[in-house]
């Protein structure tokens, strides 16, 4: 079986997408009820808050991860696989499939990567050794349709890039969006500036195709924006606290944020790092920290405007259909409780 | 010394919140309404004409010249989105009045525009009730156009909130945003007063009652057409009221200190499925690349407004009339 964590004595969270349970809280453990833990699969373009991300996935008991399939955005799709693949070592679970995803768009087309914010190989240029293993042959969109259709209604999966790679799944396969647990996916700004350009954030700006066919596709689907994610900030006081830590990544998580920090400083002025990808794994695990909104998302492919999320609100009874009618809302992040979430990432990364 | 009082053009497509807004103009001494140009929106052009001819001779105010703007968009689209299921057949509340007497001038709204500005230089506010087409027109025929005018205070755009033509879109904006566009990165002094804000005032259905039982001439007429205006927005939003967007942004134009705004470079989508769609780019965040906002005029969009102030001024000065 690919890398199955843990036994269910050891998970700690019920997960079902609505009820936690915590019990208490013992030397950074966190403890509750036995439950399954809850499969997963991240799709990430690591990528240093990705890094983050990954590594307190594989800190938490109550989450098995499946797999990683990979995607462009931080760096080109084939460097966020060996990116995944080092990770996976660095995470002692060598044993965990890494499936490589599209090297493009839906549109086709050279990406574009973000190199300048976190560093040309993606690690904020650490430059770290080689990984050892390969990805699996199946590519990214296989693996999530194998993964979902092998467990239906039990897999969820962390978008933490461009959605390539799901929306080729549903392509692929009709039932996929019926058959997922849910999707959580980091992109989007909604009703605020995005970061690619004003219009954009810049995952859904990678593919903009792909983002419109996911938020329409009818899954299950929480979409925490920029908006969300620019609220919760590391300062450098707390990447010294992270540097300082015990914790098992602590070394190389501040090693590698070092070039996105001062990436933050220049482009808005924060001495500090936006916890974006780490802000969107704990709206997987605790999206009891977070309101929401539902609504009908789409996103604009066209103009100057590519890649805007714009959510109808639903305060208006439209009198004729529009891009918006018929289509299945989504829960879109409205609010977040800032130190608990700010918390509980401490929590895991100097775990 | 009273200050001479600002001279203002009102470019609009009565529609019956323009109607309030125009005759709430002529009660309001710190303005001159030195003109009224027409557009479609809430109506078609010709009828939008018609009103404003209409309006005046109700207000008795036939002095004020009419000019009559464009039938088309900017790029000559004819497929115009007719707001008629809001402000009645005929815009003002299905009230069926007599054809007005007057006539437009033979000028085009376009020209009417270039030579007030360019007759006072500086001194000239257009006040934009409806889409843009006849102000891109002037700045088109014009290029001083954006120098002369004053300002431009406009009623359009969506700021980071829902349109009301669909999630995307803002009517006004909506019905000609290749205009809108060129208007908002023209260079001019701009004030846009968006739904964002318009939505924050509005006549309930106790202050219509006011109007109502008040002597006043023109809150008597209002209070005939308003009725339509009431029954779309109680359909449309399940409230008891009516938003005040043309008097809004008149008002803005009067007493600019009843609204708090924000500067930035606007654009405006023109294609897609958010076609209409106001984006504001507030030079907060500095980005890796050059966009589409970078190097454009910046312009005042309007963030908060003294909305109970608005609402008293125009019942006020409508009562009085």
């Amino acid at each position: 079986m690919d890398g199955v964590l843990g036994s269910e004595t050891e998970s700690h969270v019920i997960m079902d997408g609505t009820v936690n349970i915590f019990h208490g809280e013992r030397d950074g453990v966190l403890v509750g009820s036995a439950a399954k833990p809850e499969k997963l699969i991240i799709d990430t373009d690591p990528g240093i808050d990705d890094t983050m991300a990954i590594l307190m996935a594989f800190q938490s008991p109550e989450l098995e991860v499946l797999g990683l399939t990979t995607i462009f955005g931080n760096v080109f799709t084939e460097d966020a696989t060996r990116n995944a693949l080092l990770l996976c070592e660095i995470a002692g679970r060598p044993d965990v499939p890494v499936a490589e995803g599209s090297p493009e768009p839906l549109k086709g087309g050279i990406p574009r990567v973000a190199d300048f914010i976190h560093g040309s190989d993606g690690l904020g240029n650490t430059f770290l050794s080689p990984p050892k293993a390969k990805k699996i042959d199946k590519s990214a969109s296989e693996f999530l349709v194998d993964k979902v259709s092998e467990y239906p209604g039990e897999v969820s999966i962390l978008a933490l890039g461009p959605l390539t790679n799901l929306a080729l799944a549903i392509k692929r396969d009709s039932s996929f969006a019926s058959k997922v647990k849910r999707i959580v996916v980091l992109g989007g700004a909604f009703f605020a500036l995005g970061n690619v350009n004003p219009a954009a954030e810049a995952n859904i700006d990678g593919d903009p195709e792909a983002a419109d066919l996911v938020f329409t596709s009818g899954a299950n689907i929480a979409v925490v924006g920029i908006n969300i994610t620019t609220q919760v900030k590391f300062t450098d006081g707390d990447l010294l606290e992270l540097r300082q830590s015990k914790g098992k990544y602590a070394k190389i998580l501040s090693d590698m944020c070092k070039f996105y920090r001062d990436w933050h400083v220049k482009s808005d002025g924060v001495y500090g790092i936006f916890l974006h990808d780490p802000v969107s794994f704990v709206a997987l695990v605790r999206p009891d920290l977070f309101t929401y909104k539902n609504g009908v998302v789409r996103v604009e492919t066209q103009g100057i405007c590519a890649g805007h999320t714009l959510m109808d609100q639903g305060l208006k009874r439209w009198n004729s259909s529009n891009p918006w009618s018929g289509y299945s809302p989504v829960a879109v992040a409205w609010t977040v409780n800032v130190d608990e979430v700010l918390n509980y990432i401490r929590q895991l990364l100097m775990k | 010394m009273a200050a001479e009082p600002k001279k203002i053009i009102i470019d609009t497509d009565p529609g019956i919140d323009d109607a309030m807004a125009i005759l709430l103009a002529l009660r309001s001494p710190e303005v001159e309404v030195i003109g009224l140009t027409t557009i479609y929106g809430n109506v078609y052009t010709t009828l939008a004409t018609r009103n404003a001819l209409h309006l005046l001779e109700v207000a008795g105010r036939t002095d004020i010249p009419v000019a009559e703007g464009s039938h088309v968009t900017l790029t000559k689209g004819t497929k115009l989105r007719i707001a008629d299921f809001v402000h009645g057949a005929d815009g003002l509340g299905n009230q069926n009045f007599d054809p007005p007497k007057g006539k437009p001038l033979e000028q085009s709204a376009a020209a009417f525009l270039v030579e007030q500005a360019k007759l006072h230089p500086g001194k000239v506010t257009v006040v934009a009730l409806g889409p843009l087409t006849n102000i891109a027109l002037a700045i088109e025929l014009d290029p001083e156009f954006c120098k002369n005018i004053g300002q431009i205070v406009l009623l359009g755009g969506a700021f980071s909130v829902n349109g009301n033509v669909n999630p995307a879109a803002e009517a006004n904006i909506f019905g000609d945003p290749d205009a809108a566009d060129i208007v908002f990165t023209c260079g001019a002094d701009i004030l846009a007063v968006g739904i964002n804000v318009t939505h924050q005032v509005v006549l309930t259905d106790a202050e219509r009652d006011k109007l109502i039982q008040s002597n006043g001439k023109f809150a008597q007429y209002l209070c005939k057409i308003l009725e339509v205006y009431f029954s779309y927005h109680h359909e449309a939003y399940s409230m008891r009221g009516v938003y005040l967007h043309d008097p809004t942004a008149l008002l803005a134009a009067v007493n600019p200190s009843l609204l708090t705004y924000t500067e930035g470079a606007v654009r405006v989508q023109r294609t897609g499925i958010t076609r209409g769609l106001t984006l504001l780019y507030n030079k907060q965040k500095s980005f890796g690349e050059v966009t589409e906002w970078t190097d454009k005029p910046t312009v005042k969009v309007a963030v908060t407004v003294d909305a109970p102030t608005v609402v008293k001024l125009l019942m006020e000065r409508l009562m009085e009339s």
